[in-house]
């Protein structure tokens, strides 16, 4: 037995402590004179002579925490000769990342993996895992060597980036759990851009030894496309542009061809010559496809060992301009202008605006607009607000503007929040207000830079509990306030649309509010044509809603059984190629998925990282050569956490103790 | 008046001589009177004239307006014997507060020292001891009588240990003629043992009565944890626990002194308890009372 930590024994000295306070308890009785003790029989001496055994025992206990308690931060250990095949684990991890596509990364990993798995002791127990973005545990630890290689040959490439600190933490995790020392052998292209951003992340606990099998001898070039900018929604072809970016790790100067298919024609082509280890834009300034949604991709030619990565896929929505329904007042004229100029100026967006006063809107159809404008409306007819509120309820969206009619209401309609005041600051001496404060992180507030300069003259005060607010005024009036109704959105917009409450309409951060409200209220801004490997894909807003929703992955299946398409808010995408979803609020989407671009660049660790990682590069720690040596050898084994169970029982019997025979006698009358 | 008893306020008066004068004075109300009939300077009856009466008490007033013979007849005035037997052991020397047991047996006996002498004209004698006599003056109703008496109240420390056997035969050999005797002791002894010692002075015809001088703490320790204890007198220690000292122990000190009065009582011996945290007249009213008793 020896100790880790020795110098923690001086803390024994501590014991000192107890004992001197117990001589002195009992030696700081200053004799009492007294007429006669032939009053006190002897058997009162007795009896304090048995609590002097008990006050021996509580003195023990006194000890015995202290002792201990210096004895567990010495951390003692005893040498313990390390677990016997039987007891150790063999832990085979096959890297099955996007790279370990690559030539035949993967087959020459599960290869060799299986001639490790034939060269163990046959009653040693092996576990096989797979490591992506985060270790599947393919079989439990079993003896079983038919299972185990079935497993291994069941192991296929995927498209998830790796992440060398998921396996530390995995290897962790399951060495805590079973407290059996693990051979860890891992079979990967130890690619560099899996290292997490700190090597301590790396670390793996003491009694794992870790055992490198690399596949991939030298660095191998590697072209692909990186990025592709496209739109996700196209009205008119001619104006779509599509850029796509090739990049070439490790690679020479050379020219590559790209491609622009959409639904498996290739539409247009174009030469790009990509420098040694740099990157080309290759530009296609049109994008023709039909209507609906339509699978593109940007290809480059295959040139290299992993092609998988010379494609680019995203999903592409061509659709008429949506009609948006602007409801106001007849005399209202100012409105319908501002914001139909301001809608018609965003070169993205594709609406047209519909315009009606309100005593004539009860006949309309709302399913048919992508959003609905209320401009300071003073009432509506009771079924059109009755239709509205359904029609948010279904995933519609609406843009109050409460201006001056909100004088003439304490609520606001379809939001049903109440009216709190009205200020006019007009009439005030501030003349005006300005916005103090913005939420930038809210879709209609991503620009939000001139909302300084505009005046507000006048806004309206409503109770901001139920709703996110977006922007204050100076002295904290909610200016504009997003409240999810159902599936659908409303914004309050807390004074008016027209130049008479404010300055807004004719500032230039007018124009960028609404493209931004626009898309956020239309729902385009949702639908990005492409997303990464391992991203997740909300599928619904609300848990209430028990509408099935429906997946289909790259492969043709379904990902999601039809307890979870009721019930998941959202699906992680684990394969690169085009997701079909319909959402549960009734939207068809397509996604498509590409691999994170860090994998595409093949260079492996550096051999010096390697041996630090396995423990090679430092002189204490035990090598592969001679490991099987160290597997019979004693190992130190830790005490400190029995000393401490130790401490908390004499802890315990020392307060029971004290409670009992210390606690002040009650004073009798 | 009551304060001028009160056994605090009296410790700050260091002349015994002026404790006892103070604490007299205040509470004594008059003298005795003898059963017997005497020739002294008090009138108390005539009596007819009968042959072989001396003619010189005969009143030759009354004679002369009456023409008959009567003899005057004078209250007569007895004297007695009072001695104080004071415990001079270690055990006296215990005290709670400011007035230990010693001082309040001193006040004690200077006070019937004073109302014997000055107010009953009563010889008065002491007898200090402890396991032996220390100290006796002898009772007498000389000139300086008190002042003695005082001077040897004053020398009397405690110290030793109590035996009532060594004093009492000084006590039996000095004493002659039937009087008084005050025992002002602790009474650390069994009742028995006290009781058989002090008796024979109750057979030479003497007024016997047992002051027991106790200090409260005494009656009803009080103590706040397990303390040592150690024997005033011998010295011996001991551990003694709270639950002991409230419990067990007035339990059996109240025993005690049950079992003392008791046996005082059945050999015809007068007991009074006295503590030295209550006003020195109980002392004073039951010598008092046995002196008219005697009367």
């Amino acid at each position: 037995m020896g100790f880790l930590a020795p110098w923690f024994l001086i803390g024994a000295a501590a014991a000192a402590l107890p004992v001197y306070l117990h001589l002195l308890r009992r030696h700081s009785t200053t004799p009492h004179p007294f007429s006669s003790l032939m009053f006190f029989e002897q058997r009162t001496q007795s009896s304090i002579r048995h609590r002097r055994l008990r006050y021996l025992l509580l003195l023990s206990f006194r000890l015995a925490v202290l002792v201990l308690l210096a004895l567990a931060f010495a951390n003692p250990y005893i040498r313990r000769t390390v677990a016997s095949s039987a007891e150790r684990r063999m832990l085979l991890v096959i890297d099955n990342s996007f790279s370990m596509r690559a030539g035949s990364r993967l087959s020459d990993a599960k290869r060799e993996a299986i001639s490790v798995l034939n060269s163990r002791n046959p009653a040693e127990r092996a576990q096989i895992a797979a490591l992506g973005s985060e270790l599947h545990l393919l079989t439990q630890p079993i003896q079983d060597s038919a299972a185990l290689r079935a497993a291994i040959d069941s192991i296929e490439s995927g498209d998830s980036r790796g992440g060398f600190g998921e396996l530390a933490r995995a290897a962790r995790s399951i060495q805590e759990t079973s407290h059996a020392p693990i051979e860890l052998h891992f079979f990967s292209d130890m690619q560099k851009s899996d290292m997490p951003a700190s090597f301590a992340e790396m670390a793996l606990p003491p009694h794992v030894s870790l055992i490198l099998h690399s596949v991939a001898k030298d660095t191998q070039p590697n072209w692909a496309v990186e990025s592709v900018e496209a739109p996700s929604q196209v009205w008119d072809p001619k104006k779509a542009h599509v850029a796509a970016v090739i990049a070439g790790y490790h690679t020479p100067a050379a020219a590559r061809t790209a491609s622009l298919v959409v639904n498996g024609k290739t539409i247009d082509s174009h030469k790009v010559d990509v420098p040694a280890g740099g990157r080309a834009t290759v530009a296609f300034l049109s994008l023709n496809v039909p209507y609906g949604w339509s699978r593109c991709e940007v290809r480059i030619d295959s040139a290299d060992s992993l092609a998988a990565d010379d494609t680019y896929f995203f999903a592409v929505e061509r659709s008429d301009p949506e009609l948006v329904l602007f409801v106001h007042e007849s005399a209202d004229s100012r409105s319908p202008v501002y914001f139909g100029s301001a809608l018609a100026s965003a070169a993205e967006a594709s609406f047209i605006l519909d315009s009606v006063p309100a005593e004539r809107v009860s006949s309309t159809v709302l399913s048919k607009y992508a959003f609905v404008v209320l401009s300071d409306v003073i009432s509506l007819p009771a079924q059109f607000e009755s239709d509205l509120l359904r029609y948010v309820r279904g995933g519609g969206s609406v843009l109050i503007a409460a201006g001056t009619s909100a004088a003439h209401r304490t609520r606001i309609p379809v939001l049903d929040d109440n009216v709190i005041e009205a200020h006019d600051y007009a009439r005030n001496g501030e003349r005006f207000a300005t916005v103090g404060e913005t939420d930038s992180s809210h879709p209609s507030m991503q620009s939000s830079e001139g909302w300084a300069g505009v005046k507000f003259y006048y806004a309206v005060a409503v109770d901001p509990s139920s709703s996110r607010v977006i922007a204050r005024l100076t002295d904290q009036t909610p200016l504009l306030l997003d409240k999810k109704i159902g599936e659908g959105h409303s914004l309050l917009f807390a004074s008016g649309l027209d130049d008479l409450t404010n300055d807004f309409p004719v500032q230039p951060v007018f124009v960028p509010f609404v493209r931004q409200v626009a898309r956020y209220l239309s729902g385009t801004e949702e639908q990005k044509g492409s997303r990464r490997v391992d991203s997740f894909l909300e599928l619904r807003s609300t848990k209430d809603e028990a509408v099935s929703v429906e997946v289909i992955d790259p492969a043709g299946r379904r990902p999601l059984s039809l307890k979870e398409a009721a019930s998941t808010q959202s699906l992680q995408l684990t394969s690169a190629g085009f997701y079909g979803v319909r959402l549960a609020n009734g939207r068809q989407d397509l996604v498509g998925v590409n691999v994170d671009r860090r994998e595409s660049d093949l260079q492996p660790m550096l051999e010096d990282v390697l041996a630090l990682w396995s423990g090679k590069g430092s002189p204490d720690s035990p090598s592969q050569a001679n490991l099987g040596e160290h597997q019979d050898q004693e190992r130190p084994q830790s005490l400190w956490w029995y000393a401490m169970v130790l401490v908390l029982v004499a802890a315990l019997g020392e307060s029971l103790l004290a409670a009992r025979y210390l606690a002040t006698p009650a004073e009798k009358s | 008046m009551q304060r001028f008893l009160d056994p605090v306020v009296l410790a700050e008066i260091s002349s015994l001589d002026l404790i006892a004068r103070t604490v007299v004075d205040g509470f004594v109300a008059g003298l005795h009177r003898s059963p017997d009939f005497g020739f002294s300077q008090e009138f108390a009856e005539y009596r007819a004239y009968s042959p072989g009466d001396d003619l010189r008490h005969v009143d030759w007033n009354v004679f002369a307006r009456t023409e008959r013979a009567y003899l005057k007849r004078y209250r007569g005035e007895t004297n007695s014997l009072l001695t104080v037997l004071l415990d001079a052991s270690n055990s006296m020397n215990y005290a709670s507060g400011k007035v230990s047991k010693m001082d309040y047996a001193r006040f004690t006996a200077a006070c019937l020292f004073y109302l014997a002498i000055h107010n009953q004209r009563d010889a008065a004698g002491l007898i200090v001891f402890d396991d032996e006599v220390r100290n006796y003056i002898r009772p007498s109703t000389r000139q300086g009588q008190i002042n003695r008496l005082l001077h040897g109240l004053e020398l009397a420390e405690p110290r030793a240990r109590t035996d009532f056997a060594k004093p009492l035969d000084h006590f039996q050999q000095f004493l002659r003629r039937r009087g008084l005797v005050l025992i002002l002791s602790d009474f650390y002894e069994a009742p028995d043992k006290v009781i058989r010692t002090i008796e024979p002075l109750r057979f030479h015809g003497n007024e016997v009565v047992l002051f027991h001088v106790l200090d409260p703490k005494e009656l009803r320790p009080e103590l706040t944890g397990p303390a040592i204890l150690f024997d005033l007198e011998t010295d011996f220690r001991m551990e003694v626990t709270p639950e002991y000292a409230s419990d067990e122990y007035p339990q059996r000190i109240q025993k005690h002194i049950a079992a003392l009065r008791d046996r005082a009582r059945s050999a015809r011996m007068d007991y009074c308890l006295l503590v030295t945290d209550r006003p020195l007249d109980a002392a004073l009213r039951q010598y008092l009372t046995i002196r008219q008793g005697r009367n």
